[in-house]
């Protein structure tokens, strides 16, 4: 049995590399198809024998990207776009989006235009989720991509796949939440850093294969001592919280991350597949349970609640708010939930999340004085 | 019992000397930031400024964006809960605190005992910073300090409407090349600072009595701006811009007399 410390230094050097695992699924044979941020049915690709890959961009200061991408826009998008126009996409059949605001949309048509190679398949989820005919219009728009990832990739999705990567990925979602739990158990091992390793690890890999290693990893935790945690706990709400040297100032100042509703992490296995007999309408069904999300219409805003649910369940000391530069449904949702989440007596911290930057000194005084000031009130 | 508070800031170091927590003995400040020879020449002019050497000093902590570069310093902390700490002593009914430094702008919440209650920061862009000053006085060929005053002969304030400080600069020039009154032009920036970050000040929540710290609290210009915007009075102590480095005085003091008390019992068990 590996080492915890071994397990997860695995899963960062997957993080890191992402490449390795696309070279590493293309040498055995298999088809790898690119997922955008944020809610993909990878569970198409995943009965069609191939592997659905996460592309969430990465810290790079875009140059080609702005011939097609504006300034101030996502950093993910735009280094999305870079990579896709730089090719180190190559080797993916073809890329999903699902157009959950206008940058993705303005993408969804700069990608068909730069990147030719990688033809994307872009639908969307319908925002008004409380009519009968926005299931009826997912199903069809599930459909589609269906048959379109079928014919770009000559792979076949039959129902009974599809039945059967439904239950990998629900029991992905289990453990995934399972080592949440007991991650907060060993807060000495599992640093910010190491927790989102494990977290993201999951976009770049097989999910039933990933599952495995957590599964070991799960195992080798509990076999550890429990943890006392005597610094601060914090839980983490945004799109992405990257990256490592971000997250390292949370350790360098005793804060442990003991809950998160990132986009790219949590967010990702906390909606399970319904039961049902249909496997295309119980995977559009997923869709219509998600809630407390920025880029999901809920007509009562939940997020807030759910954040001060986190808070209390996890005893946490505060939120940190890792807002996406220039997400603008994101900037729109933090006064709201921050109101909320102070009025509930909790402080809130909010930090700038940019992938075109290395430079995290203004976080770090940020992320500083937010330790001092919880110390202060919580000794 | 003597200590010191270092604020190393991007442009200005500022120090402060406290006896027992509750007299300033000495003040300096040196035109030069962190990385430079500010931070040594701060501390050796705060010891000239009342006459001590470093032999007397009990306890020094340091603040500010070169917090972390100044090896005589026994301890840091962020300038945020200095700042809330300085401005508490010197004006302790402020329950706000503006304070705009040479690369970053901040609004802070605190509470009566000066602890920080919440803060915002501005984004990564020196608009509504010192630094947006710094840039307007080089290409109106004045200095800094001088903005302040000229800009009280304004007549008419004109309109700066870019947030951004290399269009804004476009804009001040393309303003000079129509004969704009330089003191109208400054009104104009003063109040384009004060607008960006009265944005910040209302995210974070106007608790009376609002105060600024900060060396651009200085200008009258700005303050005054400020107080348009923000439609409230704004208290300036004369020692503003010390007032990260006395909250760094105040928490080595703090510190001192833990550890003293610490060692006491400990002899006292022996």
């Amino acid at each position: 049995m590996r080492s915890v410390n071994a397990i997860i230094q695995e899963l960062d050097r997957i993080v890191s590399h992402p490449r390795v695992m696309l070279e590493k699924y293309l040498g055995k044979g298999k088809k790898v198809v690119g997922c955008f941020p944020i809610y993909i049915p990878e569970e198409l690709v995943h009965a069609g024998g191939m592997i659905p890959m996460g592309i969430w961009g990465g810290q790079v200061s875009p140059a080609i990207a702005g011939k097609y991408s504006p300034t101030f826009t996502c950093s993910i998008m735009r280094s999305c776009m870079e990579f896709g126009l730089t090719g180190k996409y190559q080797g993916l059949s073809c890329v999903l989006l699902s157009v959950l605001c206008d940058t993705f949309r303005g993408t969804s048509q700069s990608w068909r235009i730069g990147v030719k190679d990688i033809p994307i398949i872009p639908f969307i989820q319908p925002q008004n989720r409380e009519s009968k005919a926005a299931k009826e219009y997912l199903i069809a728009e599930y459909r589609s991509v269906r048959n379109r990832l079928e014919e770009i990739t000559g792979c076949k999705i039959t129902d009974h796949a599809l039945s059967k990567s439904i239950e990998v990925y629900n029991r992905h979602n289990q453990t995934m939440r399972e080592f949440a739990e007991v991650a907060n158990e060993h807060l000495d091992v599992v640093s910010a850093k190491n927790r989102h390793a494990v977290m993201k690890s999951s976009h770049f890999m097989e999910k039933a294969e990933h599952t495995g290693i957590v599964q070991e990893l799960i195992a080798g935790l509990k076999a550890l001592p429990v943890c006392e945690w005597k610094g601060k706990k914090v839980i983490l709400t945004g799109i992405t919280a990257e990256p490592n040297e971000l997250l390292d100032i949370f350790t360098a100042n005793k804060i442990a991350v003991v809950g998160d509703d990132l986009a790219q992490e949590s967010r990702q296995f906390r909606t399970d597949i319904p039961d049902g007999d249909n496997p295309m309408e119980r995977l559009t069904d997923q869709w219509f349970l998600r809630k407390g999300c920025s880029l999901v219409f809920e007509s009562h805003r939940c997020r807030g609640d759910m954040l001060i649910n986190q808070l209390k369940e996890n005893n946490a000391d505060g939120i940190v708010v890792c807002l996406m530069k220039f997400c603008d449904i994101e900037e729109y949702e933090y006064p709201i939930i921050a109101q909320q989440i102070e009025d509930a007596g909790y402080p809130t911290l909010c930090i700038e999340i940019d992938q075109s930057t290395q430079d995290n000194e203004q976080s770090r005084t940020k992320i500083q004085s937010f330790t001092e000031m919880i110390n202060d009130r919580r000794p | 019992m003597f200590t010191v508070g270092i604020d190393i800031g991007s442009t200005t170091c500022k120090s402060v000397i406290i006896n027992d927590g509750s007299i300033i003995v000495g003040r300096a400040i040196v035109p030069f930031g962190t990385g430079t020879i500010g931070p040594k020449r701060v501390y050796q002019s705060v010891l000239d400024s009342c006459g001590l050497s470093r032999d007397d000093i009990e306890r020094t902590l340091v603040t500010g964006y070169g917090r972390f570069t100044f090896d005589d310093a026994d301890n840091q902390k962020s300038e945020m809960s200095c700042h809330a700490k300085g401005v508490n002593f010197i004006i302790p009914s402020a329950r706000t605190i503006i304070d705009i430094g040479g690369q970053d702008a901040k609004a802070l919440r605190i509470n009566p005992n000066g602890m920080l209650e919440d803060f915002v920061m501005n984004d990564k862009c020196a608009a509504g910073t010192g630094k947006f000053l710094d840039v307007m006085a080089g290409i109106l060929n004045v200095k800094v300090a001088d903005l302040g005053i000229i800009s009280e002969h304004s007549q008419v304030e004109v309109s700066i409407s870019n947030t951004c400080t290399v269009f804004a600069e476009s804009e001040v020039i393309s303003k000079l090349s129509m004969n704009v009154a330089i003191e109208d032009i400054i009104a104009g920036i003063h109040r384009s600072v004060a607008k960006k970050v009265a944005a910040l000040v209302y995210r974070n929540g106007i608790v009376k009595d609002v105060a600024m710290s900060g060396g651009v609290a200085l200008n009258k210009g700005v303050v005054g701006a400020m107080r348009k915007e923000l439609k409230t009075d704004i208290l300036v102590h004369e020692d503003c811009q010390l007032a990260g480095a006395l909250g760094a005085a105040l928490f080595a003091w703090e510190e001192a007399v833990k550890a003293n008390r610490c060692s006491q019992t400990q002899k006292n068990n022996e």
